[in-house]
């Protein structure tokens, strides 16, 4: 509970950056042109972001104060480690789907399915063999077979 | 007019064997089907429809109605299991189903969806039967301007409903609204926030968002505590004994489903609004009127109650506008007026007049289906509740496979992959910062319905806002939101002065 | 174990190329086909398009499944059919409005010439409707009257052709109309039934009340009136000078092989003799069959884009973006 006010204050920052971005930036060069008589296309765009700007501003405040109150710092970096630690898995889901791009859907799976596996510390073959195949077969008999879709 | 024998005819009709084994054959195809995250009734019945053409139509129609349950039930299923809903409007049946089956009670979780959604969809069914024709009309009172006003409500009702802090979750809606708005503009068709990508021109595509955010996100997260605690599983999958549904917790959510099932006929009867809005809406009010709000998404079972009766009641609700006015109020009903079609019966007004007995042979048939979903559900999930035990990580991998599998299998294609990989890490953030993904979810389901009755309503009205005064509908729900955010902010008010004083009392 | 899988990779990897090789050589289709229909689930041209491919499932000897990309007036699905590069096993079904006016009127990302037009399957029955018991009746002549009358009369459309129609009629005739925006015929219905809207565009939806009367026709937007309201007016007929004809076409990218084409237009050819595909069209959604081959297509195509161009010079420009 003691780190919460910190998170909320970062996450505010995080969230009113992204906010003043869509504001500055990207909303008036991509939200659209042209004149309309109901509702100017950037109008519900432009009132989200400001309503993201808004919140995360009164974040930031009220998570400050808080933080002040309490006298904590506002600064805590996370190990490298434990970053390395959160951000593989995206690593390596990407990858697979790069390879899924390239490749049938069903001769990645079970590599896909495999490879984790063993990363997280599964050491019996049988369980890894099983667990690989068999849901890919599943899916290919059912999409390929009964489905007849083409695309896996 | 059509007598009393005839619907009996049609209930003897039904109750055929032959017919049985057809709806049956339906209900076990759209409940495995269901079962698989992303594919959901839209696709089962759109790859369906060619196999009905050689079935005659009563068949056929039959085949589609027991499809269509099916997946309701199978997509409620994997929605509580891995918290990878089936469709959009299963969204809201994870946020009690999943918590409550990773505490060792799956089995209960699936019993109270299970009988939540044969009785919410019984009872639309009925309500369908009775009012059909008489009330149909009734729905074109919800004009541009009565939609919009409900959707406001709606809007506003479970963003203040959603818990958590309430500015994190307005946050989050925010990101949600700016979501909904991406392609092409309504009124003038000018691209917005698309980029040039041509796959973002009719929006975000909903099924790879709603899988990112919820399913493939709660993967990541999984896999981190999962490592964190290398061996010990943080995770808990003991088998509790006493997991089972009992009379009395059923009868405790008795109440929930009814009032769930009057709010999925509600918002099912009005063409447009759709199970998602339903199914929330439900949720929402549910959680107003307990006694213990905090419980919700923590996995009580009410919450599962009225996501899955608001669900299934938003199906045979949406065939009231079908059947008496023609319009079809839902991605289901659309569908199902192509199968009409094919076997040459037009949906309409007319369908009483010209072939009364097909019109009750589908509402016995509805009916059929329905306890046939029940009896496969019930001894499907004796199943389907053994995921749970499982060990975590080999359902970590085989969910993240089903994921990227679902969205293959839709015709997403890469972009929808990217799609769903860059909402599990924008999940990822939702959840470790603990934003309200609901909010952000119902922003962007909502948003475009509201914006096109919005742009609606301004053009119609000239920019007028007295024609309020000629709405009635429209106004009490405009007067009502404001209400709702007035007591809101109030009593948020008082709780915060309420804690301070506390904590003054404490030091 | 990891060799092991590696080996797995590699083969099967080895065996996915190799059955792409082979099923090139075959002959055409050798896998199943992708129908896109541009318009949501239910809409008249999804329901054509259902039976179209059930008709052509036959004729190919492969599944043809139906996917629904709605979205611009079809606008969306011609735009990723043009970046697609699978030779004939995608093909759009859609109305060649989408096709001729799409890119004068928006920034698409889509040309007239990027697309070959295999054929022509059916003609469309596009119309301007109304509701029961209205106070200018059911005919052109009194909603005109009406109209000019009552400046702020309310109009649905669905489409920026029709939108630009309506600009032009409204010009010509000097009235002042609120032009509201509906997804599709199943969001236009309501607002008509409920007389929220005063008129508006149907694509085909109208066909459904042809026997209740609860939609009438003020004027057709058809080349001859409608086979299911023979009354109403057509365009030239109520003095206006516009070809406003669309009919339904199957779309695919230019670079798909010709024997393809080929193939896909035999195919095509022998539904639209085809019992069920007739009955359906031609009695639930009231649209004449008719075959247009792609020569014959693409010379219409070509003529109606160059005609709306004119009218678009004529009117100042695109009516909805200044």
């Amino acid at each position: 509970m003691t780190d919460m006010p910190r998170k909320n204050f970062w996450s505010g920052v995080g969230v009113a950056a992204v906010a003043a971005f869509l504001l500055a930036w990207v909303i008036p060069t991509f939200g659209g042109r042209g004149f309309a008589i109901g509702m100017p296309p950037k109008a519900l765009a432009t009132l989200g972001a400001w309503l993201m700007l808004g919140c995360a501003g009164l974040l930031i405040l009220v998570s400050a104060i808080a933080l002040k109150r309490a006298r904590e710092p506002f600064f805590a970096l996370p190990a490298a480690g434990h970053l390395w630690h959160q951000t593989w898995p995206f690593l390596y889901v990407l990858g697979f789907i790069l390879l899924i791009d390239r490749f049938p859907l069903t001769w990645v799976a079970p590599l896909l399915i495999g490879g984790l596996l063993l990363l997280l510390g599964e050491r019996r073959w049988h369980v890894v063999l099983l667990t690989a195949t068999i849901p890919a077969a599943g899916l290919y008999g059912l999409t390929a077979h009964l489905m007849r879709i083409g695309v896996v | 007019m059509i007598g009393f024998d005839a619907i009996l005819a049609s209930f003897a009709a039904a109750l055929h064997y032959e017919s049985i084994v057809i709806i049956l054959g339906g209900v076990l195809l759209g409940y495995v089907v269901g079962v698989i995250p992303g594919l959901n009734r839209a696709v089962a019945i759109a790859i369906a429809i060619p196999l009905t053409f050689y079935m005659s139509p009563y068949a056929a129609i039959a085949f589609l109605i027991g499809l269509s349950k099916g997946t309701a039930a199978g997509s409620a299923v994997s929605a509580i299991l891995l918290n990878t809903p089936g469709e959009p409007s299963s969204a809201a049946t994870c946020l009690d189903g999943y918590p409550m089956a990773r505490d060792g009670k799956p089995r209960k979780a699936l019993k109270v969806g299970l009988l939540a959604s044969v009785i919410g969809d019984l009872l639309a069914t009925l309500l369908l039967i009775v009012v059909v024709i008489p009330f149909a009309s009734v729905a074109l009172k919800f004009g541009p301007y009565e939609l919009a006003a409900i959707l406001i409500f709606a809007l506003v009702f479970i963003a203040a409903m959603a818990g958590g802090s309430f500015l994190k979750g307005l946050a989050a809606g925010g990101m949600g609204i700016i979501l909904g708005t991406v392609g092409l503009d309504p009124e003038t068709g000018a691209a917005r926030l698309t980029f040039g990508y041509a796959e973002l021109m009719e929006g975000v595509p909903i099924l790879p968002l709603v899988i990112g955010t919820l399913a493939l996100a709660e993967m990541f997260v999984q896999l981190d505590e999962y490592r964190r605690n290398k061996g010990a599983s943080v995770i808990k999958l003991s088998h509790d004994k006493a997991d089972d549904l009992s009379y009395q917790e059923f009868k405790g959510t008795l109440p929930t489903i009814l009032k769930s099932t009057g709010v999925g006929a509600f918002v099912g009867a009005l063409p447009g609004l759709g199970p998602s809005v339903g199914a929330f809406m439900a949720y929402g009010l549910a959680k107003r009127s307990a006694k213990d709000p905090d419980s919700f998404g923590k996995g009580n079972p009410n919450g599962i109650a009225a996501a899955e009766a608001s669900d299934n009641a938003v199906i045979p609700a949406s065939y009231i506008p079908l059947f008496g006015l023609g319009i079809p109020g839902s991605v289901s009903a659309a569908l199902l007026v192509g199968a009409f079609m094919i076997h040459g019966i037009q949906v309409g007004p007319l369908m009483l007049r010209d072939h009364p007995e097909m019109l009750f042979t589908l509402f016995s048939g509805m009916i059929v289906a329905s306890l046939l979903m029940l009896a496969v559900g019930w001894y499907g999930l004796r199943i389907f509740a053994r995921v749970t035990s499982v060990p975590p990580h080999i359902v970590i991998a085989v969910v993240i496979f089903l994921c990227l599998a679902g969205i293959q299998v839709q015709g997403y294609g890469t972009f929808g992959l990217i799609t769903v990989f860059v909402f599990a890490i924008f999940g990822y953030f939702l959840k470790k910062f603990d934003y309200s993904f609901v909010t952000f979810l119902v922003a962007f389901i909502v948003t475009p319905m509201l914006e096109m009755n919005l742009r609606q309503s301004v053009i119609l009205s000239g920019g007028e806002i007295g024609i309020l005064l000629e709405r009635p509908i429209a106004l009490a729900f405009v007067i009502l939101t404001v209400v709702m955010v007035l007591h809101l902010g109030w009593s948020s008010y008082r709780r915060r002065m309420q804690a301070r004083f506390k904590a003054r009392a404490g030091r | 174990m990891k060799m092991k899988l590696l080996t797995t990779a590699i083969l099967s990897s080895a065996m996915a190329f190799g059955m792409a090789g082979a099923a090139q050589a075959d002959e055409f289709p050798t896998k199943p086909l992708t129908l896109v229909v541009g318009f949501g689930a239910g809409g008249s041209t999804d329901i054509q398009a259902r039976v179209l491919a059930n008709v052509l499932e036959e004729e190919l000897g492969q599944p043809v499944n139906v996917v629904n990309q709605p979205g611009a007036g079809g606008g969306v699905a011609l735009a990723r059919l043009a970046n697609n590069t699978d030779e004939g096993y995608t093909f759009v079904f859609g109305t060649s409005m989408t096709i001729t006016f799409g890119p004068l009127s928006t920034e698409t990302t889509y040309q007239l010439d990027d697309f070959r037009y295999v054929a022509g399957v059916t003609l469309g029955q596009s119309a301007m409707v109304t509701g029961e018991d209205r106070e200018f009746g059911d005919t052109w002549e009194g909603l005109i009257e009406y109209a000019r009358e009552n400046p702020g009369t309310s109009y649905a459309t669905q489409t920026a052709l029709d939108r630009m129609i309506i600009e032009y009629i409204a010009r010509q005739e000097g009235l002042e109309l609120r032009i509201v925006p509906t997804a599709g015929g199943a969001g236009m219905a309501p607002l008509i039934l409920s007389g929220d809207v005063d008129f508006g565009y149907s694509g085909g939806t109208h066909s459904g009340y042809a026997d209740s009367g609860e939609m009438p026709v003020l004027l057709s937007l058809a080349e001859d009136r409608l086979v299911a309201f023979p009354d109403a007016p057509t365009v030239q007929e109520a003095g206006y000078d516009l070809d406003t004809s669309d009919f339904r076409v199957v779309v695919v990218p230019k670079n798909t092989p010709d024997a393809h084409v080929e193939r896909l237009a035999e195919a095509l050819e022998a539904a639209t003799q085809d019992e069920r595909f007739i009955e359906i069209t031609e009695e639930r959604i009231l649209m004449p069959v008719h075959f247009i081959g792609e020569e014959e297509a693409t010379e219409m195509l070509h003529a109606q884009s160059e005609s709306y161009r004119q009218l678009l010079k004529a009117m100042g420009g695109v009516p909805d973006d200044e």
